[in-house]
């Protein structure tokens, strides 16, 4: 029996992901809308040892705030369509902007896999990336790629699987954000936690931080008006 | 526990956090993270320790630079339009030899009626469609290289500072420059600016590019009335489009959607090869809403002007009986005082609502002339001068665009209220300009 694992592809746009995205479906993919509003979709899917791996390919976005229809599409099937794995494709020579997407993606509490794209654009800048430390800061997979060649392939299939079975030992990282802003996030998770109806919907800290963020979304997703 | 004590609970902390860090809370929490990666960069990353001066870096020197980068964008511009021309222009020709084929066979088909449907409507009006396919898709083809070699996004930069200007982030430029194809892809290029003000704005104003559809009225008309300086009169008309898109950018910024405009870094991917798969997947995303566009609403409006042309039955096509002359004449007094207030020139512009590629069918069939000599029929029939014919070509360029272009307003904002605001206010402002236009230049030349 074919068991199915739905994963969501996010990251940055220019970070690859549609390449990434080819070389997982092949041709097994078709491109729809998001119900509501006129930003494409684009599904597929494989076959991977056992698995049938759904894979959605999220828009290509910086940040996860509701700034636009992009993020907010992407959001919004991360915390209602619940995959089962989010791949985020990162260009690693360019760490530092894309790894704000990551640390969003961390606060949202995902199986996260992290595919570090572009490895040899970094190598040819002189980087030296810490791939097995990185892992472990995150606490979460690591595959290093280079998707254009292909490389890293067989490593991001069975990363995924992994992941989507629940066999990562790497417990997730919470990124911590000072004391003053910490216990200011604890105070509104410890609130919202008496709130039966949210606290299932939506992680609590990351919806501590949204409603600190005051993101009009989430506002209007929580029934108060703005 | 109500939601109010939730909210309640966050305006306590916000008003906290304010007091400490003295900044709003949105911007503290995205400095955090950056602080959170910071730390974890130190720790899994060594860079050299000498960063190395990149290619794309010197590259920027040039492309970039204070002074000379809008010159080289012109330059490139220039080249771009150079090489679409040229390239599509073969095929144009073949194009348009096929279809006149195919007229002929048409022509030949019974009943004469079904003959004309598929001779006058469908092979008249989607093969003026079909006849500028290849400069749309070279036009598109020259846009997916630059941007997938990391020049568009330069372009971008470059444009900001006069973006700014009128309220405009570099980013609602490259919905612009897709504009010049066609509106339909130039309206969906809009969902990638994140500031939902900047995006209606560009939006309402990108129908005022002039998109390759109004370019066939533009080279007869220009040709037929101004031989000598063609060229310079089609120049005109772009220019105008662009300065009356950047005026209402700066009147709806200062009206409608008043606020900053957003400042948000903009990315500079790095200069990459161009893939032959990634720019022609690129290029037919958004070719292809073209072709989709062509196969369907054109086609449907085609034949719906060939219908309204040939009723009631039995009068010769879009003659003055006709039910589309009938309504052209209807309307036709509206447009006196813009000095085209003429059936048949009414009657095109009514199709051109449809698809503006369809104007200069129109005023063919009326006439039942080639295009070569649409020019001087309309001196003769119509009594036009240059300045009519000017004043005509103002309004092509200024008034809505096409039933597909509203329709696609409609389906990116999920309201109406902007399709119908676009309609009127384009329209409106082509009367105004088309009868200042008219008026002052009879003055001016006094006749």
């Amino acid at each position: 029996m074919t068991r199915e694992i739905t994963i969501a592809l996010a990251g940055n746009p220019n970070s690859g992901k549609t390449t990434v995205f080819n070389n997982l479906t092949g041709t097994r993919q078709h491109v729809g809308n998001w119900p509501g509003v006129t930003v494409e979709k684009k599904e597929g899917s494989y076959d991977y040892r056992g698995y049938r791996v759904k894979v959605i390919d999220l828009p290509g976005v910086y940040s996860l705030t509701a700034y636009s229809p992009d993020e907010v599409v992407a959001r919004n099937f991360i915390l209602e369509g619940k995959p089962d794995v989010v791949v985020d494709i990162v260009d690693a020579s360019n760490l530092e902007r894309n790894l704000y997407l990551t640390v969003q993606l961390l606060e949202l509490e995902v199986n996260l896999v992290l595919a570090l794209n572009m490895m040899d654009v970094a190598k040819s800048r002189g980087y030296e990336i810490d791939v097995e430390g990185l892992a472990q800061e995150l606490g979460a997979a690591v595959v290093p790629m280079v998707a254009t060649r292909r490389e890293g392939h067989n490593q991001l299939l069975q990363e995924i699987v992994a992941v989507g079975e629940g066999k990562e030992t790497l417990e997730r990282t919470r990124p911590y954000y000072g004391s003053e802003l910490e216990e200011h996030i604890e105070e509104l998770e410890k609130v919202i936690a008496q709130d039966e109806e949210l606290s299932q919907r939506f992680p609590l800290r990351w919806l501590a931080i949204k409603l600190l963020e005051e993101d009009s979304e989430v506002l209007k997703k929580i029934g108060v008006k703005v | 526990m109500s939601r109010d004590e939730i909210i309640q609970a966050r305006d306590r902390s916000l008003s906290h956090l304010r007091g400490i860090f003295g900044d709003d809370s949105e911007t503290v929490i995205a400095e955090k993270r950056y602080g959170f990666i910071g730390g974890l960069l130190k720790d899994i990353l060594r860079r050299p320790t000498t960063e190395k001066v990149t290619t794309s870096h010197k590259v920027d020197q040039v492309l970039l630079h204070r002074i000379w980068g809008i010159p080289i964008f012109l330059g490139i511009m220039y080249g771009v339009f150079q090489f679409i021309f040229n390239a599509a222009a073969p095929l144009t020709d073949l194009i348009k030899a096929g279809l006149s084929q195919l007229a002929q066979i048409a022509a030949g088909v019974s009943p004469a009626w079904w003959g004309s449907l598929l001779g006058d409507g469908i092979i008249g009006g989607v093969g003026s469609v079909l006849s500028f396919v290849p400069n749309i898709f070279f036009l598109f083809i020259a846009i997916s290289i630059l941007e997938d070699c990391g020049y568009l996004a330069r372009a971008a930069f470059v444009m900001d500072r006069a973006m700014h200007r009128v309220g405009l982030h570099g980013r609602s430029f490259i919905p612009l420059v897709l504009g010049f194809g066609c509106t339909i892809p130039a309206i969906m290029a809009c969902r990638t600016i994140e500031n939902p003000r900047d995006r209606l704005t560009t939006m309402l104003i990108s129908p005022f590019i002039a998109c390759g559809a109004r370019l066939p009225i533009f080279i007869l008309l220009a040709g037929a009335f101004f031989p000598m300086r063609a060229g310079l009169v089609v120049f005109a008309l772009y220019l105008i489009g662009i300065g009356v898109a950047f005026a209402t950018a700066l009147i709806f910024r200062k009206t409608l959607f008043r606020g900053e405009s957003s400042h948000f870094v903009m990315e500079l991917p790095p200069y990459r090869l161009p893939t032959f798969v990634g720019t022609t997947i690129h290029m037919w995303e958004r070719g292809k809403h073209f072709l989709q566009r062509a196969g369907t609403v054109i086609f449907g409006a085609v034949v719906l002007i060939w219908f309204l042309g040939n009723m009631p039955w039995g009068t010769a096509y879009a003659s003055a009986q006709s039910w589309l002359g009938r309504v052209g004449s209807l309307v036709a007094p509206v447009f006196i005082p813009c000095g085209f207030g003429q059936w048949p020139a009414v009657a095109s512009l009514i199709s051109g609502f449809f698809a503006k590629e369809t104007v200069v069918g129109t005023l063919g069939a009326v006439f039942s002339v080639e295009e070569a000599v649409l020019g001087g029929t309309l001196t003769t029939q119509l009594g036009w001068t240059p300045l009519i014919a000017f004043a005509f070509m103002v309004f092509s360029l200024l008034y809505t665009p096409c039933v597909a272009a509203i329709g696609t307003i409609r389906s990116e904002t999920h309201s109406w209220k902007w399709p119908w605001l676009s309609i009127v206010y384009s329209t409106g402002l082509a009367w105004v300009a088309a009868t200042l236009i008219y008026q002052i230049g009879r003055l001016v030349i006094g006749s």
